[in-house]
């Protein structure tokens, strides 16, 4: 076959620099997480668990916090769930207090588990014990000040004896104090991400249609569905897979490879001319970066492969290791926005995934995928979702597809998602739309749970001005994903519209220079 | 005891009877330990060896063939970390942050380069008669055990899944040599020749030392890899076609390397024969291997339980009618790396160094990278 690809002319000298910045400050670790943060990436998903919520009585009674500092991967906490490393999510509990309606809301639309009541319950404690952590330092501070100075001897036993009952009583407040931290970290980490106005409230079927592209293509000749296709033409191999790995794996063959590599060039060249700039990724990370990008790897039901004898986890997605770039870094303004493409492969269990629409390629523990990632500044993220949507509905239209965009309503969108787009396209070996892709502005839901800030470079225009931009506060970057091509879907897709009567398939036209100059894959008695 | 019997011999054949059969189960117990023992000890007996291969340790490797020479720079270089630094082409330090060392993202011309590698040796390894394949990555651990690898050894390679008997491929060898687990194949099936895409996931325990650092040594890589599953008295040519390929493609990419028979001493005990290529790496000021072939006879054909049916009977056995009686043979399985994406970004970029710092692209992957001619720093 010919070789050589065409592209003509690709703007890779406009790839952006990205560099790491060049500095970066940890967030104040006041507080110390050791417990599970139930994170659901979907609604549909397990139940979170339902921690007891433990009343905090004075000091006697109360048990030690766990040891802030452990560095083992699991341990197992008094409910006899699993306890995870320490991170701590820098919420803003002030607001979430002082907007509860709305959070309450949207926790409602949302069908979320989130218990409002108790996040609020446990902050107003906490505030309550660290006042009262901080008037025992007061005094333990004054007392150690007042035997500095000269004293009779019994004064001095009183003060030695005040001391050291402000000590104790410091040690069990603060000991307290972690405990309730953690709980409320527990709890708050639950609470879904707010939702934009326009959103469809209530659940899938209340989703809206944004924009519909082309029309379900007329056959003249019974189809058939990309398993059968993919059997006659010797493209793909679920047996095997099922042999020597499990069910839902696969091996791809001949013409499915090309396609496979052909559909990945296309889509990463095409988007790197839109400015993105490429990566492959780690597909081994580390479970707490998956769960700071708002995914539950040891839940029931959990999507995540674990690796044994490790805190190690799969990923699902190349979302979670480009989450993890910029972890615990502060942006230079001028970095902003960032824009990445990323090509990875990705691992789900789909424990709890079942029905008719399972099979074949359609949902796999296994696949290719290229994903686009963007950081940037709060004002900016909703006109940067819909630059990722508008860049999806080019690259689907370039290939032929037919497909909807909906808008998701808020029973379908994750905790993460601030909004999310889906694109449905038409598959009509299975009779019905099928999801290619999803975009999701995830606002700063993240971006707080991965401790990802930028510093402006100039100051809200509330605050007093001083020299010097060290002074103008960080502020959490807004991130945002969207799957520019899952290759397996993206099979389906091709296979299913453009079989031909003599059983053959047509290679959409961008393809074609990416696959040798392919046309179309034939029946190999032909 | 089916015929007539008076009752006291009855009662006597009865009690001989149950002796009997007490003694047989007992044996057959010791005989299912007694065979799972065998298979254990036998199973860490190594392949045969082929009579050309040097016998020794790993300095007593012969080279077969030797291509180019070292190029000679008017300028210093730098090793591929460096360059890979400032062409802005890689990031440890956050690979070392979100999943550990020797984790890392290619970045920018190294993405398109690692496509273009992978498009490039899949093509031109298809044009030579193989079928291309993607394969899973997770397997279950019997079938890298069978393939000749240990999941659960100390200072073990394989990464495995928990709660499951599942493990991560560390070589798409593992999950082609499945493909035909437990299968007779026809003759006219042979040869079957594969040419397999897949990441690859190595757990490096153990593995230490200076060229630990970089690209060089990696737990997860993309590789290509060329699988043959042939008759066994054609292996030891596919042998020899197998490193063909792998000398035209190193060749094509204007590498210098060269090829070595390997000793006794560093086979493995899956291969009968083993070359090995070793690429010259300037920024680290020697060779490096960048690619394995291996003839693995029946070692992983009669673990995997892989035959054919030759369609002539051999000589001796007696004439039958009906080709269902010529015996079933092991058939003889051969792997060998096309390219180990790492690895050859390591060569390209140190040997194709400019003194202004930029990095010439082979022509062979130009087409693939868009017509790109060179990877320049982001400054000019």
């Amino acid at each position: 076959m010919r070789l050589g690809c065409c592209f003509g002319g690709a703007t890779l000298h406009t790839l952006k620099l990205v560099a790491l910045p060049s500095s970066s400050c940890p967030p104040p670790s006041r507080f110390v997480l050791t417990s599970i943060a139930p994170l659901l990436r979907s609604p549909r998903a397990a139940l979170r668990f339902s921690p007891v919520a433990r009343a905090l009585s004075s000091a006697p009674a109360v048990q030690p916090a766990a040891p802030s500092s452990s560095k083992d991967a699991t341990k197992t906490n008094s409910d006899g769930q699993l306890a995870k490393p320490q991170w701590n999510a820098l919420i803003d509990f002030k607001w979430i207090r002082d907007n509860k309606d709305a959070v309450a809301t949207n926790i409602r639309n949302r069908n979320s588990n989130a218990d409002l009541e108790l996040v609020l319950e446990l902050y107003a404690k906490m505030l309550d014990l660290q006042k009262e952590v901080e008037r025992l330092r007061k005094e333990r501070n004054a007392v150690a000040n007042k035997m500095k100075g000269k004293l009779e001897p019994s004064e001095r036993q009183k003060l030695i004896e005040e001391g050291k009952n402000l000590k104790e009583g410091l040690v069990t407040l603060e000991e307290d104090l972690l405990k309730l931290t953690e709980e409320l970290q527990q709890e708050a980490q639950c609470i879904p991400n707010m939702t934009h106005p326009d959103v469809p409230i209530g659940d899938e079927d209340c989703s809206t249609i944004r924009t519909t592209v082309g029309s379900p293509r007329e056959f003249s000749f019974p189809i058939k569905d990309h398993l059968q296709l993919g059997k006659e033409l010797d493209l793909f191999d679920f047996d095997a897979g099922g042999k020597v790995s499990g069910s839902k794996f696969y091996y791809l063959k001949n013409e499915a490879v090309m396609l496979e590599m052909a559909l990945t060039n296309w889509t990463v060249f095409e988007v790197i001319k839109r400015g993105f700039t490429p990566l492959t990724t780690p597909e081994i990370v580390r479970s707490s970066v998956v769960e700071k990008c708002g995914f539950q790897p040891r839940g029931e039901n959990t999507q995540v492969y674990s690796i044994e004898s490790s805190d190690q986890c799969l990923i699902g997605t190349a979302e979670i290791p480009v989450g993890g770039i910029h972890m615990d870094s502060i942006l230079a303004d001028s970095q902003l926005p960032l824009k990445y493409v990323a090509f990875s492969h990705c691992f789900r269990t789909e424990a709890g995934a079942a029905g008719a629409a399972a099979k074949g390629l359609y949902r796999v523990h296994q696949f290719s995928k290229v994903e686009m990632f963007v950081l940037c500044r709060p004002e900016e993220s909703d006109s940067y979702h819909e630059e990722l949507i508008r860049i999806e509905e080019e690259l689907f239209s370039s290939l032929g597809l037919h497909f909807k965009i909906l808008d998701m309503a808020t029973a379908d969108l994750g905790a993460p998602a601030y909004r999310k787009f889906d694109v449905e396209a038409w598959m009509p070996g299975l009779g019905r739309y099928g999801e290619i892709s999803s975009a999701s502005n995830c606002t700063d839901y993240q971006s707080r749970r991965l401790g990802i800030r930028y510093r402006p470079s100039e100051a809200p225009p509330s605050t007093t001005p001083k020299k010097g931009k060290g002074n103008v506060p960080t502020q959490f970057v807004h991130t945002l994903n969207a799957t520019a091509c899952a290759i397996p879907r993206m099979i389906v897709c091709i296979l299913e519209n453009y079989q031909q009567e003599d059983g053959s398939v047509v290679i959409p036209d961008p393809l074609r220079p990416f696959m040798g100059g392919l046309e179309r894959i034939t029946p190999k008695s032909q | 005891m089916k015929g007539k019997l008076e009752p006291s011999e009855r009662q006597k054949l009865i009690e001989e009877g149950k002796n009997l059969k007490e003694g047989l189960v007992t044996l057959e117990e010791d005989l299912l330990k007694l065979t799972e023992e065998l298979q254990q000890e036998a199973q860490c007996i190594p392949n045969m060896t082929h009579p050309d291969v040097p016998i020794g340790d790993e300095d007593c490797s012969t080279i077969r063939t030797t291509v180019g020479s070292p190029r000679e720079f008017s300028f210093p270089i730098k090793d591929h970390l460096q360059l890979g630094k400032e062409l802005d082409l890689f990031d440890f330090d956050a690979g070392g942050k979100v999943s550990g060392s020797k984790f890392y993202y290619l970045k920018n011309e190294a993405v398109m380069l690692e496509m273009a590698l992978t498009n490039w040796t899949v093509f031109e390894v298809i044009k030579r008669g193989f079928t291309p394949l993607t394969t899973p990555e997770i397997v279950r651990s019997s079938v890298v055990e069978k393939c000749g690898f240990q999941p659960r050894g100390e200072n073990t390679q394989v990464y495995s899944i928990e709660s499951s008997d599942q493990c991560l491929i560390g070589t798409a060898e593992i999950p082609v040599g499945g493909i035909h687990m437990d299968s007779i194949l026809a003759d006219s099936q042979l040869p079957l020749k594969y040419v397999a895409f897949s990441h690859c996931f190595r757990t490096e325990a153990g593995a230490a030392g200076a060229a630990a650092k970089g690209l060089y040594r990696v737990h997860q890589f993309s590789k290509v890899e060329m699988f043959v599953l042939c008759r066994p008295e054609e292996s030891d040519s596919y042998h020899e076609e197998l490193i063909r390929i792998e000398e035209e493609l190193f060749s094509s990419l204007g590498l210098h390397f060269k090829i070595l028979d390997m000793a006794t001493a560093d086979l493995g005990a899956p291969a009968y024969r083993k070359f090995d290529v070793e690429a010259w790496m300037p920024g680290l000021g020697r060779y490096g291997e960048i690619s394995s072939a291996s003839n693995c006879t029946d070692y992983q054909s009669r673990r995997l339980g892989i035959r054919y049916r030759p369609s002539e009977a051999p000589p001796s056995t007696t004439p039958k009618k009906g080709k269902g009686n010529v015996p079933t043979q092991f058939v003889h399985t051969l792997n060998a790396t096309a390219c180990a994406i790492p690895r050859m970004i390591v060569c390209i970029l140190e040997n194709y160094q400019q003194e202004d710092g930029s990095v010439v692209i082979p022509d062979p992957l130009r087409p693939f990278m868009g017509g790109l001619e060179r990877i320049t720093p982001k400054s000019q």
